[in-house]
């Protein structure tokens, strides 16, 4: 079976992009997708368990909702809404979590990432996991970022982004082109690179088993694109980058981790707000 | 889903809607209760988020009037679980909700709220 990526070039307009080679891939392989990913990451685990109770956050890109039960250790100390674009994603991730009795339900919301459907600054936190890395130009990317950091409290909102890099786990199957584009539209100094990952779907019945394979968009991060990223939304809302100043009135975010985890990119931003 | 306490949080967002752009109004819904786990830490966390007159009037709309008009100074158990009832336990499964300032209509459909626009709805 073939796991290999191959180059994508975007062309026309990015949504219309977006709607056939991501959107339209997750409708037809909801439920086989959702089957494959249980196992929450542990950098995101963390930041989720680390949260005060009371705290109510925005799951942007949930998927199969597999983060919207955590911490498990206090079910319901904390309410993630988890958002997608996927009808039929979202309805496993309203059952996220459920024993098999349908007693659990999630609160989930449809709209696009790039939607602001929310009164502004409301959620304490947000975790965007596995989600920007599907929007197909840098400007959509940085959009997204500026979409997160207005949705959550100036004061003390927290942030988790979490995308594909380029640097690939040795235990990965993938195998990256040493020659996939790189992205034609980016800012950054080091630039990512535009993808095709195939997912292979077998259709079982009576009387034949079909394969068909769906090629989702993926635009793969470079080593310090991300933060480079938020960097630039931020400043673009007029948010100060940097450790909290004791200046009047001034606000602004900090990046408080940058790393690496089995195959991607992750930041962790806190915002603040200096005394008025 | 959509509960009050995810309702009670979003606002429309169609091109050229920024005021008066909340609550979003019920319309023609079907009502589910469920029970859920109790959790005062949680309530009064999420406290003082709420906008409550937005939560009152729209669980009045709803067919639900165990809140007080005025939020009570005095937070105690008996408060709380009408809260925790109102916000967490009556589930919205059809119907729409319309914006008070566009008349833009989000529908929901087995407990979804759609919130997405169209393309030339967009800001
Ligand atoms: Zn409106």
């Amino acid at each position: 079976m073939p796991r290999d990526v191959v180059s994508a070039v975007i062309e026309g307009d990015p949504q219309a992009y977006e709607n056939e080679h991501v959107h339209g891939v997750y409708e037809q392989i909801a439920s086989h997708f959702s089957m494959t990913r249980y196992k929450p990451w542990p950098v995101i685990a963390k930041f989720l368990a680390d949260l005060p109770d009371g705290w109510v956050g925005l799951d942007s890109g949930t998927g199969n909702g597999k983060y919207l039960p955590l911490p498990l250790d206090r079910p319901g100390a904390v309410w993630t809404i988890g958002l997608d674009r996927s009808q039929n994603l979202l309805s496993i991730a309203r059952h996220a979590g459920d024993a098999g009795d349908g007693k659990v339900i999630r609160e989930v919301v449809r709209d696009d990432v790039l939607g602001k459907s929310w009164r502004p600054g409301i959620f304490d936190y947000s975790i965007s996991v596995a989600t920007i890395h599907h929007l197909a130009t840098a400007e959509r990317r940085k959009s997204a970022i500026k979409r997160l950091l207005l949705h959550v409290s100036p004061e003390h909102g927290r942030i988790l982004i979490y995308v594909w890099a380029i640097e690939q786990d040795s235990l990965s199957k993938r195998d990256i082109p040493h020659d996939a584009g790189s992205s034609q539209d980016s800012n950054s100094s080091e630039k990512g690179k535009d993808i095709f990952v195939p997912w292979v779907l077998s259709q079982s019945s009576e009387a034949s088993k079909e394969q068909a394979t769906f090629h989702r968009y993926y635009h793969m991060f470079a080593k310090g694109e991300l933060s480079e990223l938020v960097s630039m939304a931020a400043t673009e809302l007029g948010l100060h980058v940097g450790p909290p100043l004791a200046t009047e009135g001034r606000k602004g975010i900090e990046i408080v981790q940058d790393g690496w985890e089995r195959s991607n990119y992750y930041v962790e931003i806190r915002c603040w707000q200096s005394k008025s | 889903m959509v509960r009050l306490i995810t309702h009670n949080l979003l606002a429309c967002h169609a091109k050229g809607c920024n005021a008066n752009n909340f609550p979003l109004q019920f319309k023609d819904v079907e009502i589910e209760i469920r029970e859920a786990e109790f959790n005062p830490d949680f309530l009064r966390g999420f406290l003082p988020k709420i906008e409550w007159k937005a939560l009152v009037d729209s669980a009045r709309q709803i067919g639900d009037t165990s809140l007080p008009a005025e939020q009570p100074e005095m937070v105690d158990d008996d408060f709380l679980k009408s809260l925790h009832h109102v916000l967490l336990e009556l589930h919205i499964e059809e119907g729409s909700m319309t914006c008070p300032n566009c008349s833009h209509v989000y529908p929901i459909s087995n407990g979804i709220p759609n919130m997405l626009l169209a393309e030339h709805e967009i800001a």
